[in-house]
């Protein structure tokens, strides 16, 4: 059993933020996975950006969705009792348009989930995501204040945008933070050529960003906390690619819109390539 | 509108009949009993085994009689091209059904299809003769080659018009041929077709209840990506499970 922050996990895979809703439909697979990570949750309800919301490119896709989601109040009311009953590791991807978001959003959830991580790398919002998780010193503060309110997990989801995954990692791991995830989405935009205006800007996921994705754990594999490693994996491979480059863990994001079940074959996959060191490798 | 509840197989079935419409419009038949879609209903299939193109193409049920289950795809791009040079014999992999089914209700109704929108029109006509509905079936398209299942199309409505915006003596679009329809004679109307075909629809205010089955880029087709957005009565609905029917009316195409 793989244990990262104090925490057991029954497998190295887990399900990323966004693209399982809050992993109330094929219940199966989130029962199979070492985690789940909930879309994330902002203070008051996102009706999301108007669409087209997601593209199609070569290997991959860009979205644009922009943090839909019903706010702190329902999440709890409605959603967390039923999250509550999934039988994997639960972990809440906290989103703020503020430094003060953060902190209000794990104080009304407290100790009711495994974890929080702290979205400061959403490429499609106006205010806050990216914008936090590029520069040192906000990255930092985000992670001092949420600290000071949990005493649960608290990772970090970094973007690879405009900045040295490094550098951020550092200040968050010297804020208190537990753990780093990366990466999330990398800008990207796509045009119509016949309407010759632009088509989608948004966040690039899928195969097409795995390389940039291993480098960026690569980059911070000396954080000094476990990191949970993402971006285009489809197949055990993948993963073990990235445990290579110093991930502790691996969530799974995009694989799942082709295919739900994809993170069950992606265990097995995993653990035949680890073979019988499948849990110590973590 | 209830979301299924249930988790969704992946199926990999054999494609037992292929058969070209026109030079870009393809069926394919796989045998799928016990499956039992509805009208409105579609399944996400897989394009490519590799990663590109990435993700599944929704394309709705056409026809499922005996276990026979119909796609009609038409090239649009390269993810369709690839569907269509599948043969017989090849396996399609598949997701689904997916979307809220809509009940071929006992009413008199009037199908406006445009393009390959005539498809997931033509299961419904099925659907709504078996019922014993009474159903006109106007079916607008660019070019006579354009029109597909013509002889399909009246035997399973009581009145039929294909109507061609060049190459014919009646040339217009499907919703000019609405304005020569009496609409007391309906109760209800269904339609599908392309965005500009909707909203030009849409416009006509007419006096009955039109049900539009939309179409868009999906992402993972069962609800969980919220990357099919549709504004619909002043809240964004998701096109894949919310939809993908819904009433003409209260959709906003601006937003």
């Amino acid at each position: 059993m793989p244990r990262l922050f104090n925490v057991s996990f029954k497998n190295p895979v887990f399900l990323a933020s966004g693209v399982f809703g809050f992993g109330l439909k094929y219940k199966r697979v989130t029962n199979s996975v070492g985690a789940f990570f909930t879309k994330g949750v902002t203070l008051r309800p996102q009706s999301g950006n108007p669409p087209p919301r997601i593209y199609e490119t070569a290997s991959g896709i860009i979205n644009w969705v922009g943090l839909e989601n019903p706010g702190v109040e329902v999440f709890c009311t409605h959603v967390l009792p039923q999250l509550k009953k999934l039988r994997t590791k639960i972990f809440v991807n906290v989103a703020g348009s503020y430094p003060g978001d953060y902190e209000r959003i794990i104080r009304t959830i407290g100790n009711e989930v495994d974890g929080f991580e702290l979205n400061i790398s959403c490429p499609n919002v106006e205010k806050g995501g990216a914008a936090f998780g590029q520069d040192t010193r906000v990255a930092a503060s985000v992670v001092k204040r949420a600290r000071k309110c949990t005493a649960r997990p608290l990772v970090v989801k970094l973007t690879p945008n405009f900045c040295d995954p490094r550098e951020i990692a550092r200040a968050c791991v010297d804020a208190g933070a537990d753990g780093i995830s990366l990466i999330n989405t990398v800008y990207a935009l796509a045009y119509d050529v016949h309407k010759k205006q632009l088509l989608i800007r948004g966040g690039l996921s899928g195969p097409a960003i795995k390389p940039i994705a291993l480098f960026c754990v690569d980059r911070i594999r000396d954080c000094g906390v476990p990191i949970i490693g993402m971006g285009g994996i489809m197949s055990g491979r993948d993963a073990y690619e990235f445990l290579l480059a110093g991930a502790s863990a691996v969530a799974i994001g995009s694989a799942v819109l082709r295919d739900p079940y994809a993170p069950l074959r992606i265990i097995n996959e995993l653990k035949t390539l680890m073979g019988k060191d499948a849990g110590k490798k973590m | 509108m209830g979301e299924r509840s249930m988790d969704t197989m992946v199926r990999a079935l054999t494609i037992r009949k292929k058969s070209w419409y026109n030079k870009n419009t393809v069926g394919l038949e796989v045998y799928a009993p016990r499956i039992d879609p509805q009208p409105g209903q579609f399944f996400q299939l897989r394009v490519s085994d590799g990663v590109d193109p990435f993700l599944n193409r929704p394309i709705s049920v056409a026809s499922y009689t005996g276990g026979k289950l119909l796609f009609i795809v038409k090239v649009v791009g390269r993810g369709t091209d690839l569907l269509s040079k599948k043969q017989v014999g090849e396996k399609l992999t598949m997701l689904g059904p997916f979307g809220t089914p809509i009940t071929a209700r006992r009413k008199k109704s009037l199908i406006i299809a445009g393009g390959i929108g005539v498809a997931p029109l033509y299961f419904l006509a099925q659907k709504l003769n078996a019922r014993g509905a009474s159903c006109t079936f106007l079916y607008g398209a660019k070019r006579p080659e354009d029109i597909i299942l013509k002889g399909h199309i009246r035997r399973v409505a009581h009145r039929t018009l294909f109507v061609t915006e060049y190459g014919s003596k009646r040339r217009m679009t499907a919703v000019q041929a609405v304005h020569g329809l009496k609409m007391d004679n309906y109760e209800v109307a269904y339609t599908c077709g392309p965005r500009p075909m909707l909203i030009e629809l849409q416009q006509l205010h007419l006096p009955i209840p039109v049900y539009a089955f939309c179409e868009d880029f999906l992402g993972c087709g069962c609800g969980l990506c919220l990357g099919c957005a549709i504004s619909y009565k002043g809240t964004y609905k998701r096109i894949c499970v919310d939809g993908p029917v819904f009433e003409l009316s209260g959709i906003d195409f601006n937003a």
